[in-house]
């Protein structure tokens, strides 16, 4: 069933590309390459390795294993006709509804069967110990073996120095459960790939920072999340090409990304993986554009390619998803300042404690800016107790009250 | 350095007591008791766990004594955002969070040696002396002997040959968390040598889960017919355990390796065996010959609640009752359970 998704997905795209070549958006180059990783996922071709979202998916590309997060599956589910079955899967079997929807999504798929076997499940406490133990318990299902990554909190010496060490026996542990063996050059290669990625995602950030902003509120929403699975390879590079060279166009045709921009957001954490207008009510009625995602962001160097575990640990600790609130707010600042943001939205996704943790030290230091947040109480997985208009509500009156005082900046 | 107290604060069963004691501090769980009214919600969030919210709560009603510093452990998001809103509600208190492990693999022992040997130099600048190995040594020998002595006692209510065992344990697992552990060394020798008196009774029971500092949640089990002939929790027998004493080898390592090797809180995972909470559950539960478990974990605390249903799995198949409860730190939590207790009780008669 989900296989048939996939390639329903990928056809359907490639026709409409086929029909009007004008029509390949980037976006749509996205949802092309998510589909086929999908179709590889559900193939039983590919050897598969479910890693949580901060494992180096660059290091598992160049050993030619599949990678794929919980979290991104989770959200593709979710799109399905059987999405809310597989949270009601997760419950009956004794999953609180209290804990995060993508983990509850993935139990509740992976009792019936719709999570494709990996080789190995790789996991880290890092982004969240719910993630952590949701993979363990993959690992139970699956009767796979579990490797864990641990990521250390701070960038000290000695924790960069560990961590690269433990990334290095991740691939022996890929190679051993899987027979694949790492070689040099390809690694070498994939580094390459992935600092060119880097350097295209800089600039296209940079560009998404100029008022008016090129993006929209959908262009770029999952993409800092999405697009790792795809580093190290020629596709990534090509992804992230084909939107900055969208950008650039729209910037050199002086259009905006939401015409007549007149409010930019920001958005924290994670989108609203199912359907839903807000973005679109944004858009029209305020023509406010969510300019960031606060995941979209570069906090790491590039990686050197002869020795690249150091740079892999580095970039894993420096993730927006790890180590403190204040680390994580500064960069928040940093880049409401870059992104001249009058307000931010932060769904705080229902069940993620480390993220929804942070709320209250989130509010107080962007108060301090003078950048107003909405805090809106949403499973950001699960559509079934959705109060679109409730949400609708909140979210005007929070546009209103951005509309009525001087911009920040 | 800003001298306070002799107090350092802590939070979590996996902070190295010892090396607080050989700082010349005495270790002070901020336990999640009191009637500190409910404000942490603001700084954190309302669905997050009420054991830091509670304890947050405590901090920002100043309902703690003077401490000189706060250890933090990394043991999971919510301890993690306790860090982090701790500063912000109390910016003058040193505080440090200790990164931990979730499992005790070779290189995970290495990092957290180095993690607990930045420690001992922090309650250095805190204290002002220098903690030699010697000193360390010393209060692993110190510990080593409360957690040799609070099994002891541990064993007598477990056989129940002491009167009111279960509240009074709890009550010395309270003190020695928050009191220096000479006094309470002292009052749980005088408890062991009491004569031996059978209690009332009550179904043998195993309970484990995280957070269960009130003694009075222990009469409450008893009132329903229950007799807990083992329990597994971090406010209570999981708060201490005994450190190789091989002076040979490097003392922040066997203090790495002894934490991170003792009995497991859910937050830490054996890899090359997933889902090993549940056995463990299973194997405690058949050692103490209980007739029924009860899991007690505080709300919205993702470890446990992830691994619940492979824990009922597991014991369903062995064919043992379970009953988990559910609260929030509250004896009125608690107490909205007794029917149910009281009905798991009288199915098991």
């Amino acid at each position: 069933m989900i296989l048939q998704h996939f390639e329903d997905q990928e056809s359907g795209i490639m026709n409409a590309i086929k029909k009007n070549p004008e029509s390949a958006s980037p976006r749509k180059k996205l949802a092309l390459e998510t589909a086929r990783l999908g179709k590889r996922l559900y193939s039983n071709a590919d050897d598969l390795v479910w890693a949580g979202p901060l494992v180096p998916f660059d290091l598992l590309n160049a050993m030619e294993v599949t990678p794929c997060f919980a979290e991104f599956i989770a959200s593709i589910l979710v799109s399905t006709d059987a999405g809310p079955l597989f949270f009601e899967n997760a419950e009956q079997a004794g999953y609180a509804s209290d804990t995060c929807g993508y983990h509850r999504m993935l139990m509740g798929s992976a009792l019936k069967g719709m999570i494709p076997t990996p080789k190995l499940l790789i996991s880290a406490m890092s982004p969240c110990t719910g993630g952590l133990a949701a993979m363990e318990n993959l690992a139970r299902v699956f009767k796979k073996d579990l490797f864990i990554l641990h990521i250390p909190q701070k960038e000290s010496d000695h924790g960069v120095r560990i961590l690269a060490n433990h990334i290095r026996n991740m691939a022996e542990s890929v190679s051993s459960h899987t027979g694949k063996v790492l070689d040099k050059d390809r690694l070498r290669k994939a580094m390459e790939n992935t600092n060119k990625t880097r350097d295209i995602l800089s600039n296209i950030y940079k560009l998404a920072q100029q008022v008016p902003s090129p993006v929209n509120g959908r262009d770029l929403s999952n993409f800092g999340i999405v697009l790792p699975l795809f580093f190290g390879t020629e596709v990534g590079i090509e992804i992230a090409q084909s939107f900055y060279d969208e950008l650039k166009s729209r910037i050199k045709a002086n259009r905006s990304g939401v015409p007549g921009e007149r409010i930019r957001l920001m958005w924290l954490q994670n989108r609203i993986q199912f359907k839903n207008n807000l973005v679109k009510m944004l858009e029209k009625e305020f023509n406010a554009s969510i300019v960031i995602d606060e995941l979209n962001v570069i906090t790491w160097d590039p990686i050197d390619p002869e020795d690249p575990y150091i740079g892999l640990a580095r970039r894993s600790i420096s993730s927006p998803l790890n180590g403190t609130v204040e680390r994580r707010v500064k960069q928040i600042v940093k880049l409401a300042e870059a992104y001249k943001i009058d307000g931010a939205i932060n769904p705080c996704h229902w069940g993620c404690r480390q993220g929804t943790g942070a709320r209250g030290l989130i509010d107080s230091s962007m108060k301090e800016i003078g950048v107003p947040v909405l805090n809106l109480e949403v499973d950001c997985v699960d559509p079934r107790n959705f109060a679109e208009g409730q949400l609708i509500t909140r979210i005007e009156a929070f546009m209103e009250m951005i509309e009525s005082r001087p911009s920040p900046w | 350095m800003k001298d306070k107290s002799k107090l350092i604060g802590f939070t979590c069963a996996y902070t190295p007591l010892a090396l607080i004691d050989a700082a010349g501090f005495a270790p002070y769980r901020i336990l999640p008791m009191g009637d500190s009214p409910d404000q942490a919600g603001h700084i954190l969030h309302e669905n997050l766990c009420p054991h830091v919210k509670r304890v947050l709560d405590r901090g920002m009603q100043d309902d703690i004594p003077e401490l000189s510093g706060i250890v933090f452990m990394n043991s999971c998001d919510t301890m993690r955002r306790l860090n982090d809103a701790w500063q912000k509600v109390r910016p003058n208190d040193n505080t440090l969070l200790v990164d931990l492990p979730v499992s005790n693999d070779p290189g995970s022992v290495s990092f957290f040696a180095e993690e607990l040997a930045l420690l001992t130099d922090t309650l250095s600048q805190w204290s002002g002396n220098n903690i030699t190995p010697e000193r360390i040594e010393n209060s692993i020998g110190r510990y080593n002997e409360l957690a040799m002595h609070l099994n002891e006692l541990k064993k007598r209510v477990d056989n129940g040959t002491l009167k009111d065992g279960s509240l009074r344990l709890q009550t010395i697992y309270n003190k020695a968390a928050t009191e220096p552990i000479k006094d309470v060394m002292e009052m749980i020798k005088q408890m062991i040598d009491e004569t031996n008196e059978l209690s009332d009774g009550g179904l043998p029971v195993y309970l484990f889960g995280n957070v269960l500092p009130d003694p009075e949640a222990f009469v409450l089990f008893e009132s329903c017919g229950a007799r807990i002939v083992s329990e597994d929790l971090c406010t209570g027998s999981r708060m201490t355990h005994s450190i190789e004493t091989d002076k040979s080898s490097d003392v922040f390592k066997r203090l790495a390796n002894g934490l991170l090797s003792r009995t497991a809180c859910a937050r830490t995972v054996d890899p090359i065996n997933p889902g090993k909470m549940a056995l463990d559950v299973v194997e405690r539960a058949n050692a103490c010959n209980a007739r029924g478990v009860i899991g007690h974990t505080v709300k919205f605390c993702d470890p446990y609640l992830a691994r619940m249903p492979s824990v009922r799995d597991a014991l369903k198949k062995e064919g043992i009752s379970f009953l988990l409860l559910e609260g929030d730190c509250t004896m009125r939590s608690i107490g909205q359970h007794k029917t149910r207790i009281e009905a798991f009780i009288e199915m098991l008669r």
